[in-house]
């Protein structure tokens, strides 16, 4: 009777914190911070609220403990995991062999690398591309758009860049409140003089800290960022050697940033010219600088190009390829980057190697040995059109909740419904599993060992600390025993037999350029973890990437000319306001994990919409009240609060709990993103019943099933 | 005796409230520590000052309240009778009723980490270092040096203008 502490990362957003489960014989007693541990992202074992609270979702009391099966919506009967792999498999197979596209998969960003490679691979030997996971929703502007300017769609520093730098542009992004133990390195910063420039629609948290706040309205990105190059260019403040020796394209930037004055980026944003010019010349003096992202700037029709719009500023500036400078999109998941690495992506094999390369797909071909789709697959939000043109009739969905975290959400719980088949792998139930075929239960982060990647390309290995309840299992065993079901069940990397998770490490080390190195004994050995990429065993790893060259085909960056788009949806008479999402300290994604531990929804108990004084004195409407929002797509009921922490004709409202009914699936051309941060949407003041009548409707963000008997 | 207590740098909370989660954890459920927002503009964590002359020791009419050797004031859970007379006389008010036990709770710096040579929970969770755990004395003189540094430094700028001669 041991009481051992065991080493962990913690399960929350994308910082990649490291902190110490106190267990006996694998049960929970406590956590204690990893003070002692050099080197990691979080600098003293610092944690954040979520991160104080991990025992308490692992110990919630409706966890998923046997296999289900479904007798009608929501019904569930106990089988055992020999029926339940047995049918999951011959159904998948059943569907490939009619047609590999009618199945869509769904990795996670919730879960290990070795997971996410072993969905991926189980999509791709059945004979489809179509695999996907949330980062779609939250950075899959960052991949496409950071690959087009500097070859690659990763952070390009690191936390330690940040706390180094002179001047730090916060976009699009509640840094202290969505990355709390990431915010302290800009407060390091600042406290040795660096300058924090923040642009949001919102006054955030992250705002309180600001030297300059730019404020400008939801979806005018572009319009801003535009602004800020032309006072650069005109007042010639750019770093001309680092222009002309390393990057292409600055005159057509020249061209298309002509126009965007500060009057007139003023008429568009609302944010006063004189704090434009102010911000530019703050940015672009400053020796050394950092610009950070996150969702606000992402969730887009125009993510896309707001992406490559920031990396030209920072480009243009020469803030690249140099230590305390970079690019830095924050990741809202522990494992968005490492899910995207190991290609739960329907375009792209480990290692960012595109399907349509047929090179690439060759050697995995042979590396699986098996015949490959060279057709890129289908997206979340694809697939969910998909059902209704009859096109997609299976989901595998692995630790994901469409239906509260994907936009439109009122079209995606039809889809659900017209699917034929759906298994859902996950460690609670969510209002997605309600429409299961067959539920899988999954052991939770801390109860599985497994590496994952942080948002600073660091990969970083957690060991099991706590024992999973009933018959859960890791993730990685289901996958490998429905591989094997399946009829992979060939020796190596041909098929699917893993006796532990470090086993598909090694076979991700086999094939994933940037993981070369990044040996499961190297990572159980250094707990800090190593940044990729690391090309062989000896290399320690990439702190800054670009010091040379850049990873475009000529080596050089590329920077973006784009005019000004605005949100496809904009306010009118019948729809006034303006839209926008956000997020609290204390809740995480869809709250699957947050909602159910006490310390959390104590302190954050319910969502509440932000809404100016002035608006809200037209309406009539007071702090607490209830109001209805609604748009072209849906309606939701919600209490307001009073703010002037938004602009007039803004309404924030928090997503966590379901408010993508709202919201708009337009999607961006490129990087597939729906525009979840803006639409148009109207505003009345109702009654408390009626708002119960309301939310009634809406799916119930954590839903009880039922488990009959036979 | 140098006496350490909880010291807040305000102007570094971000009102995440991980101490207070941290506090919870450590003391079967009850947060002794609460983060207040001001304005809408700044937050501030407030917690048992564990005050020099401290008017909760003195009021106590069973000696429930006494100093350990660290200096800070904790309650001995034995000797209380739930009375509130800490609570009234508190300046802050921060003595609370267990509504269970129905004695009373407060902040004891976390005397079970202390023992192992740990700081309290909240402090060390503090994701932006706005707690700090010291020596009061120590702090108002590292605050005093920063300041100095800084004011060397924009002097040493202003001289380096006037010698070009702006």
């Amino acid at each position: 009777m041991a009481e051992k502490l065991i080493p962990v990362v913690c399960p929350y957003c994308g910082v990649g914190c490291r902190l110490y489960i106190r267990a006996v014989d694998g049960y929970p007693v406590n956590i204690e911070y990893a003070e002692d541990l050099e080197g990691i992202s979080n600098e003293n074992g610092k944690l954040c609220p979520k991160g104080n609270a991990v025992l308490e979702y692992i110990l919630a009391k409706d966890r998923l403990k046997k296999p289900l099966k479904a007798k009608e919506q929501g019904k569930f009967v106990e089988i055992s995991w020999s029926e339940a792999i047995k049918e999951v498999a011959e159904r998948l197979k059943a569907y490939a062999k009619d047609d590999p596209n009618q199945l869509m998969f769904f990795g996670s960003a919730r879960t290990f690398n070795e997971p996410n490679y072993l969905i991926q691979k189980l999509a791709r030997m059945l004979g489809t591309n179509n695999v996907d996971h949330c980062a779609r929703l939250c950075h899959a502007p960052t991949v496409s758009g950071l690959k087009q300017v500097f070859g690659a769609g990763a952070m390009t520093n690191t936390y330690k860049d940040i706390e180094e730098a002179d001047v730090i542009f916060i976009i699009g992004h509640n840094y202290a409140e969505t990355h709390p133990v990431g915010f302290r390195y800009v407060l390091k910063a600042k406290e040795r003089g660096a300058k924090v420039i923040v642009a949001d629609p919102r006054f955030t948290r992250t705002a309180w800290f600001a030297d300059i706040f730019l404020q400008h309205y939801p979806g005018t990105d572009i319009a801003l960022i535009n602004g800020l190059i032309h006072v650069i260019i005109k007042e010639k403040l750019y770093d001309a050697k680092f222009v002309r020796e390393r990057c292409v394209g600055f005159d057509e930037v020249v061209k298309a940033v002509e126009k965007f004055t500060p009057e007139y980026v003023e008429k568009i944003t609302g944010v006063p010219a004189e704090l434009i010019v102010e911000a530019a010349r703050t940015f672009a003096t400053a020796g050394k600088g950092v610009i950070t992202w996150a969702m606000g700037l992402t969730q887009h029709t125009h993510g896309h190009d707001n992406v490559r719009l920031l990396g030209t500023l920072s480009a243009i500036c020469g803030y690249q390829g140099r230590e305390g400078c970079g690019c830095a999109p924050m990741r809202g998941q522990n494992n968005v980057q490492g899910a995207c690495d190991m290609a739960a992506l329907p375009n792209v094999f480990p290692g960012y190697q595109a399907v349509t390369d047929p090179e690439k797909r060759k050697f995995f071909e042979e590396f699986w040995g098996v015949e490959l789709s060279g057709e890129v697959g289908l997206t979340v939000i694809e697939a969910a059109h998909a059902i209704d043109k009859g096109k997609v009739k299976a989901y595998y969905v692995m630790g994901e909740n469409p239906v509260i975290s994907d936009a439109n959400a009122n079209h995606v719980i039809k889809a659900l419904q017209k699917l034929e088949f759906m298994v859902v792998q996950d460690i609670v139930p969510t209002p997605t599993l309600e429409f299961a075929d067959i539920v899988l239960p999954a052991a939770a982060l801390l109860e599985n060992e497994g590496s994952l990647t942080n948002t600073e390309r660091r990969v970083q290995w957690s060991f099991a600390a706590v024992k999973p309840p009933g018959e859960a299992r890791p993730d990685w065993w289901i996958l490998s025993e429905v591989g094997k079901a399946v009829g992979f069940d060939r020796d190596g990397s041909k098929g699917f037999r893993y006796n532990e998770a470090a086993d598909v490490l090694r076979e991700i080390n086999a094939c994933t350029p940037q993981y070369r190195g990044i040996t499961p004994e190297r990572l159980k050995a250094n707990l800090a973890g190593i940044h990729w990429p690391c090309p062989s065993e000896d290399h320690p790893g990439t702190r800054v990437l670009y010091k040379e060259r850049f990873l475009t085909p000529d080596g050089k960056a590329h920077l973006a000319a784009v005019d000004y788009r605005g949100p496809v949806e904009l306010p009118d008479e019948e729809y006034p306001f303006i839209l926008t999402t956000m997020r609290y300290v204390g809740h995480y994604h869809t709250i699957t994990m947050t909602g159910r531990s006490e310390a959390l929804v104590k302190r954050w108990p319910e969502p509440l919409a932000e809404i100016h004084p002035d608006d809200a004195a037209k309406l009539g409407i007071k702090t607490g009240d209830w109001i209805k929002i609604e748009t072209r797509r849906g309606v939701y009921a919600i209490k307001a609060r009073v703010t002037r922490a938004v602009k007039k004709g803004v309404i924030a409202v928090p997503w966590h709990w379901g408010a993508n009914v709202l919201t708009n699936d337009a999607l961006d051309p490129v990087a597939k993103i729906p525009e979840t941060k803006a639409c148009a949407c109207r505003v009345t003041k109702i009654s408390e019943k009626e708002a119960c009548e309301i939310m009634k409707k809406l799916p119930n963000p954590i839903p009880q099933i039922e488990i009959v008997k036979g | 005796m140098a006496r350490k207590t909880i010291f807040i740098d305000f102007s570094k909370c971000i009102e995440c409230r991980a101490c207070e989660v941290a506090c919870e954890r450590e003391h079967n459920g009850m947060s002794f520590i609460n983060v207040f927002e001001w304005q809408e503009m700044a937050a501030m964590a407030l917690n048992c000052r564990h005050c020099e002359k401290a008017p909760c020791v003195e009021v106590c009419p069973t000696n429930a309240l006494y100093r350990d050797d660290d200096g800070a004031v904790i309650l001995a859970p034995q000797k209380c009778i739930g009375c509130l007379m800490c609570g009234i006389v508190c300046p802050f008010g921060i003595p609370e009723l267990d509504l269970i036990n129905k004695i009373m709770g407060k902040c004891d710096l976390c005397a079970h980490r202390r023992k192992e040579g740990k700081e309290p929970a909240c402090v060390a969770t503090c994701p932006t270092d706005a707690l700090i755990y010291g020596d009061f004395d120590e702090i108002q003189r590292e605050r005093r040096e920063k300041f100095t540094e800084k004011a060397i430094e924009v002097a040493k700028k202003a001289e380096k203008i006037s010698l070009l001669g702006v």
